[in-house]
């Protein structure tokens, strides 16, 4: 494999991410909070692939694009989005390269996901709610809905695998 | 080693809840801040709706029934609005800045001034 068509798939995956960030944004949902965080199937499928170099641009590609199309570049969300979804694809990747065998990308998108919501909470603290109090009452939630919607990414993600790697690696252009 | 990072999350999650809820009081005092700073201490039990300059523009926070709710916030995705009424907790607009929590009289001290 050429690094022509490497670079073609990064970026075909990249704006996988971006799209699925922006549907993401029209689904509603029942909890104002929760986010499905259906780009880290795309993050999570970089990075097995082709590596953590790959994951993080595809990470970086999606949340600058996501935040000009939206309109919120440097804005809470933007900063919200960046923190979380460095922090969980630098984890996800330490993850994977300490325990290969012994995790799944079940237990890669949960790390993921935790790392994520613990990422934007502390950043919130930070940067913009300075009310300790206000934190610890919605964290319950996010740390339950993270588990959920951590499994249900890394289900995917462990389809999405089966299928490139049983139809070899170039036709992860088709999934 | 999946399912152990699984359990470990689900009994982290279910500690954390009556943790949580310790920080909840059954209060009658609606705090509202903006940027941090206290703009109104208000009673839980007296209808009235105010109008909170956040970061973004103007949140307002409609007190009914005991029960609070943001009425209107200029921020991007509304969620604090789509919260809808809440009788504990809090209800946080990170975009405009604006926190909205139910408390106890506890801990007067550390506010400027009470209006209501």
């Amino acid at each position: 494999m050429t690094k022509r068509t490497d670079n073609f798939h990064i970026a075909l995956l990249s704006a996988y991410a971006v799209g699925l960030h922006g549907i993401e944004a029209l689904i509603p949902t029942p909890v104002p909070w929760l986010r499905i965080g259906l780009a880290n199937i795309i993050t999570l499928t970089t990075l097995l692939l082709y590596g953590f170099r790959a994951g993080m641009t595809v990470t970086l590609i999606r949340i600058f694009l996501g935040s000009f199309l939206r309109g919120t570049f440097l804005g809470p969300a933007f900063v919200l989005s960046l923190g979380g979804g460095v922090s969980s694809t630098i984890i996800m990747w330490l993850a994977h390269i300490l325990f290969k065998r012994l995790l799944s990308p079940i237990g890669l998108s949960l790390l993921g996901a935790v790392t994520h919501n613990i990422a934007q909470l502390f950043l919130a603290y930070l940067f913009f709610v300075r009310r300790p109090e206000a934190i610890i009452i919605i964290s319950p939630v996010i740390l339950l809905l993270g588990t959920i919607t951590g499994v249900f990414n890394g289900m995917i993600t462990g389809l999405i695998m089966k299928r490139v790697t049983e139809s070899g690696r170039q036709k992860t252009a088709d999934f | 080693m999946d399912k152990l990072i699984f359990l470990l999350l689900i009994i982290l999650t279910v500690i954390s809840f009556p943790l949580a809820k310790k920080f909840i009081h059954p209060g009658n005092l609606v705090k509202i801040a903006s940027d941090n700073k206290i703009a109104y201490v208000l009673p839980l039990d007296e209808a009235e709706t105010v109008t909170v300059k956040g970061a973004a523009g103007d949140s307002v926070i409609e007190i009914k029934n005991r029960k609070v709710r943001m009425k209107e916030s200029p921020c991007p995705n509304k969620l604090c609005v789509r919260q809808g009424w809440i009788e504990s907790g809090a209800i946080v607009c990170v975009p405009n800045r604006v926190v909205v929590t139910i408390s106890n009289d506890e801990n007067n001290g550390q506010y400027d001034a009470v209006s209501r």
